[in-house]
């Protein structure tokens, strides 16, 4: 059954390397997205998390709109993002416990921090898929995200 | 009777056949004497505590402890069925002894897979023989674990083990499930294979994984983690055991190789034996100092401890098979009411000399689930205690001590009507290996009850010196341990 844990590992999600920084700011500010990350199950480290705009950059490893940390200190952390064009987006995000920046994995490869997508969707083998994660951004909008 | 009419009739009563195979309640309905297939049905809940019926002998007044089994119980869900016996939702049973009397609770482990099978009431997770169905969803090995083939109690823990994943944590008295176990956070879902080998120090050594890698974990008595070191192998051999000596594991590479990546699992090994069998052999004080010895194509599942002597020779145990005609096909079969005949296991002593080369001793019985002295384990011993007595069903129907010294096979035979799993040693008062229990469990189809016997270890053939029955038939389980009182 050691092929299962490679097999996995092998399509495992690839969270694009994430850093906080400045990325593309919307020069057209027009909603405010309160996300809220419950289910934390060790009050430490940070959130990291990046916001997509489209399939193509969510499904297929393309560039996100934001990139986020969230530090965390409790079992529920909410942040505010400004100035989002109204739309459809979607969330990919991992608690680094070890405050590394990385999502840290196993020997074989296998993810050993918590992770979790928009819409609380879920995976196959892979990271949850556009179609199942996206959801509407128009004025202001809470969206929660367990872990 | 017309040929088409005739046809059509046969393959009516065949589809019924079919169907009373994989209906759980005709295995609990107990109005017929159940067949074998009653050792591969489901079990549709959790069996709360029971007192079980005293059915012949005595346990003696000092004798007292849980017998923990784990086994697969649940295959089926709507139309769907698991492909291998290995694949089952794992059920941890507690035979519980006190006083003379004796109790049953059972419990499914509650995973992720068992969890997300039950909301979709069908069988999607892939495993050993399980193709993946639609509504899948692994986002890790762990999501895939059935905690279904062994269980051991470290640290104060009772883990139930599988072998691509992680051990589940269970309450020892109740069963209830509590979690997977993580030893260390960075090995967070690393697989801890379900034949762990135990230091009579208490010390844990067991491997994961496969492939081109093992992980070897050594672990304290009492539960901490001391290192896990990734070992490389030199071909990518399914091994679902080991052995030890006091100085050294040994990592049997029998030539049923991974050559894909692909579900189900044992659709990607291939039989290759003109290859032979490689014995790899590392010493546990430097784990780079490896050997590798070469011997004639075997398959098997399970070895016993092993000791080596005064010149560097290496002698243990297993259960030999000429090839893996079982784990491939015939453990899928069972699952369809279905007995396909495979290779014996043959109790087999392999001999590893110090000039390099290596040979094989066979009893000529047949064996397996072999289960030896802890106090003994890495040192020279004299009893493998082993099921034996297969005959007509896919089940062995006896119990077995073989004695290395004397060169004979100490057994009862619980009849025909008798399904034998495998039998733990339990020490006596004295160190003397020989003045130990068995304690195992049987499935009487008669009875249609899973039943518990205590035998003495050096009088197997007089038969159980107590038994009991539960109000339950549980299907065949693989392993366990016992935890005296």
């Amino acid at each position: 059954m050691n092929i299962l844990t490679r097999l996995i590992a092998a399509t495992m999600l690839s969270l694009p390397a994430m850093t906080a920084g400045a990325l593309a700011q919307d020069p057209a500010p027009s909603s405010r997205l309160t996300v809220t990350f419950d289910k934390i199950a060790e009050p430490t480290g940070q959130i990291m998390f990046v916001v997509f705009d489209s399939e193509e950059a969510f499904d297929r490893g393309g560039k996100p709109v934001r990139a986020i940390v969230v530090p965390v200190d409790a079992a529920s952390e909410t942040t505010i993002i400004e100035g989002l064009p109204a739309g459809r987006y979607g969330i990919k995000a991992f608690h680094d416990i070890d405050s590394d920046g990385k999502m840290s994995s196993n020997p074989y490869g296998m993810p050993t921090e918590p992770f979790a997508f928009s819409n609380n969707a879920v995976g196959n083998m892979g990271p949850a898929k556009w179609a199942d994660a996206a959801f509407d951004v128009r004025g202001a909008v809470t969206h929660s995200i367990a872990f | 009777m017309q040929p088409d009419r005739r046809q059509l009739l046969q393959s009516l009563i065949a589809a019924a056949a079919a169907g009373a195979v994989i209906t759980p309640d005709r295995a609990l309905a107990g109005a017929a004497p159940a067949d074998w297939t009653v050792g591969v049905a489901d079990v549709e809940g959790d069996i709360a505590p029971q007192a079980m019926r005293r059915i012949g002998g005595r346990a003696p007044v000092d004798f007292g402890g849980s017998l923990y089994r784990n086994g697969p119980a649940k295959f089926r869900r709507g139309t769907s069925a698991a492909g291998h016996w290995f694949d089952g939702d794992g059920m941890m049973r507690r035979f519980a002894v006190n006083d003379g009397a004796a109790t049953l609770t059972a419990r499914f482990a509650d995973t992720p897979k068992r969890r997300l099978e039950t909301s979709l009431n069908r069988i999607v997770i892939p495993g050993f023989g399980t193709a993946q169905g639609e509504g899948a969803r692994m986002n890790n090995n762990d999501d895939a674990n059935s905690a279904n083939t062994s269980v051991m109690m470290l640290g104060g823990e009772l883990l139930a083990l599988w072998e691509g994943g992680s051990a589940v944590r269970m309450d020892p008295d109740d069963l209830a499930t509590i979690g997977f176990k993580t030893f260390r956070r960075d090995l967070k879902h690393m697989p801890f294979s379900a034949h762990p080998r135990v230091e009579p120090d208490g010390t844990v050594w067991n491997f994961g994984g496969g492939g081109s890698n093992a992980g070897l974990w050594r672990i304290a008595a009492d539960g901490t983690l001391r290192d896990w070191t990734n070992i490389k192998l030199p071909r990518r051999s399914y091994f679902h055991d080991f052995s030890m000596t006091a100085r050294h594991i040994i990592i049997v590479l029998q030539p049923w190789l991974q050559e894909a990546f692909a579900f189900p699992l044992s659709t990607a090994m291939k039989w290759r034996p003109e290859q032979g069998t490689q014995i790899m052999v590392i010493d546990k004080d430097d784990l780079t100092r490896q050997r590798i010895y070469e011997l004639p194509a075997f398959a098997a599942f399970h070895y016993g401890d092993g000791w080596e002597e005064s010149d560097g020779t290496i002698r243990f145990d297993g259960c030999l098979e000429a090839d893996p005609t079982f784990g491939q096909t015939a453990a899928s079969a069972l699952l369809r009411g279905e007995h396909i005949r495979s290779p014996q296991p043959t109790l087999t002593q392999i001999v590893l000399h110090p000039g390099g080369n290596a040979s094989m001793l066979s009893t000529g019985i047949a064996a397996e689930f072999p289960v030896s002295d802890r106090r003994l384990a890495g040192y020279r011993r004299r009893l493998t205690t082993h099921v034996t007595g297969y005959r007509d069903t896919p089940f062995p129907h006896a119990i077995a001590a073989w004695d290395w010294q004397r060169g004979r096979d100490d057994r009862y035979d619980f009849g025909s009507h008798q399904l034998v799993e495998e039998f733990q040693y339990v020490p006596g008062r004295s160190a003397d290996e020989r003045e130990g229990w068995l304690i195992g469990t049987t499935l009487n189809m008669t009875a249609n009850a899973t039943e518990l016997h205590l035998l003495r270890a050096d009088a197997v053939a007089r038969g159980p010196v107590a038994s009991w029955r539960a109000n339950v038939a549980l299907p065949i389980a693989f392993h366990g341990t016992f935890v005296g009182a």
